[in-house]
């Protein structure tokens, strides 16, 4: 059938036979891992409570996809240095100021009377400067290849522009080495990848095709709304039934296989891989991040102002890392729903609405293996 | 977002959200041609893709 509108993608009875045919997919007594890489997929499936409609051995575990999840206290602490030593407009996205640093957040900084504003774009940040030429403005960039192409045109417009009074502390990151980086963990078996639909619009399909290739798993990149998820997820099944292993594109309507070759341009242009960069959780992951390149050098915030680059170990209570890669629940972890909520988060995961812990929270789904006994 | 009205000079959009009640100009330069009535992917400000309006599923 033809599917035009978004609440057609929420149909109940479309939902039910999904869910019925991912039902006599599964083969009783094997137990079923389903990696969603995406935040945003995350998010949707507590949104529309679609792990309610899985059998009980299908289990969706939570991937590394979620951009203000996997920054590291050290680069949120250089942030507010960097913000707090200068005389500078320092702009971020809203959900980063409430990451908590070693010592405070950047909204904190901000009550202490940091020049900290919240921007929805990159692009609002450039126009900041323009409407302040008396003052620096930094736009602290976060986000994987989805955020990316954003940070660079406007670096590539502030260059046009003649707008000196503007640069960037770079920490976009890539998808492909954290991925890498879970296959290899000896802690975590996975059967299938639901990929993440938003950072292949950019990248396309083909880059997660070494994961059925080196590791013999099935990958469907997949849309958001409640049948995009159960589709994709019926899919990895069938892969499983037949045999097969390979990258499928659910999300065709939006995703071109091979990504946006403009966007993967203007990134090579304004970007190149960092050696190696801290992911919160997963530790130092090589080639895994991107700075500026050398061609845009004098945009570097890091370069022009500099930064501490003190390495801050995760607090102990917090658990986020082993959320973040899937090897516990956030219920699971000591302080969810007691001393960490969304309103005072000890880690990232409750920060972001992407977060894995955040999602449990809001949608209730405190301890989902008490609620089945 | 559905393109509303298009700046090709400055690659800009004028773009309305799903229910049309809220609208924003979207960068269009990774996207091109874009015409009045797509429907793009939008991230940080930034159309990143288009989105086929009708799909066979």
């Amino acid at each position: 059938m033809t599917m035009k509108y978004m609440d057609e993608f929420r149909d109940a009875e479309l939902g039910r036979a999904l869910a019925g045919k991912i039902l006599d997919a599964v083969e009783p007594g094997r137990h079923y891992k389903v990696m969603e890489v995406c935040g945003g997929h995350t998010h949707s499936i507590y949104k529309y409570g679609i792990d309610d409609l899985l059998p009980e051995n299908v289990e969706l575990v939570h991937g590394p996809g979620c951009p203000v999840c996997v920054i590291p206290m050290g680069r949120v602490d250089d942030g507010i240095a960097m913000a707090t030593e200068n005389d500078i407009i320092f702009a971020c996205f809203g959900d980063m100021m409430r990451v908590p640093g070693s010592e405070k957040t950047l909204t904190e900084a901000k009550a202490e009377g940091a020049d900290i504003r919240m921007v929805y774009s990159p692009l609002d940040a450039l126009r900041l400067a323009k409407q302040n030429p008396d003052r620096e403005v930094v736009f602290f960039a976060i986000g994987f290849e989805t955020t990316a192409p954003s940070t660079a045109l406007t670096l590539k417009r502030a260059r046009a522009e003649g707008v000196t009074n503007f640069s960037c502390m770079c920490n976009h990151v890539t998808i492909v080495p954290p991925l890498r980086a879970l296959l290899e963990s000896p802690d975590l078996r996975l059967d299938g990848f639901i990929g993440p639909g938003h950072v292949s619009t950019v990248v396309g399909a083909r880059p997660f095709e070494f994961i059925p290739k080196d590791y013999g798993k099935p990958v469907v990149v997949a849309g958001f709304e409640p049948l995009d998820i159960l589709h994709a997820i019926s899919m990895i099944l069938g892969q499983l039934v037949e045999g097969r292993c390979e990258v499928e594109n659910q999300y065709s309507r939006v995703v071109p296989y091979d990504g946006n070759p403009a966007a993967l341009k203007v990134m090579s242009e304004v970007f190149e891989l960092r050696p190696h960069f801290e992911w919160r959780g997963l530790g130092f992951i090589s080639q895994s991040a991107l700075k500026l390149s050398e061609a845009y050098a004098e945009l570097d915030a890091e370069q022009r102002f500099g930064v501490p680059g003190v390495r801050v170990a995760d607090p102990k209570a917090c658990q986020c890392g082993e959320v973040l890669k899937g090897v516990i629940k956030p219920y699971e972890c000591k302080v969810f729903g007691t001393a960490c909520t969304p309103e005072h988060a000890i880690g990232t995961c409750m920060v972001s609405p992407e977060g894995a812990c955040a999602a449990y929270y809001n949608y209730g789904r405190f301890a989902r293996e008490k609620e089945l006994v | 977002m559905r393109v509303l009205r298009i700046d090709a000079e400055r690659e800009l959009a004028l773009c309305a959200g799903e229910e049309g009640d809220e609208r924003s100009t979207v960068e269009i330069a990774l996207v091109q041609p874009v015409a009045e009535g797509d429907v793009l992917l939008v991230h940080a400000g930034t159309a990143i893709a288009h989105a086929d309006s009708e799909v066979a599923v």
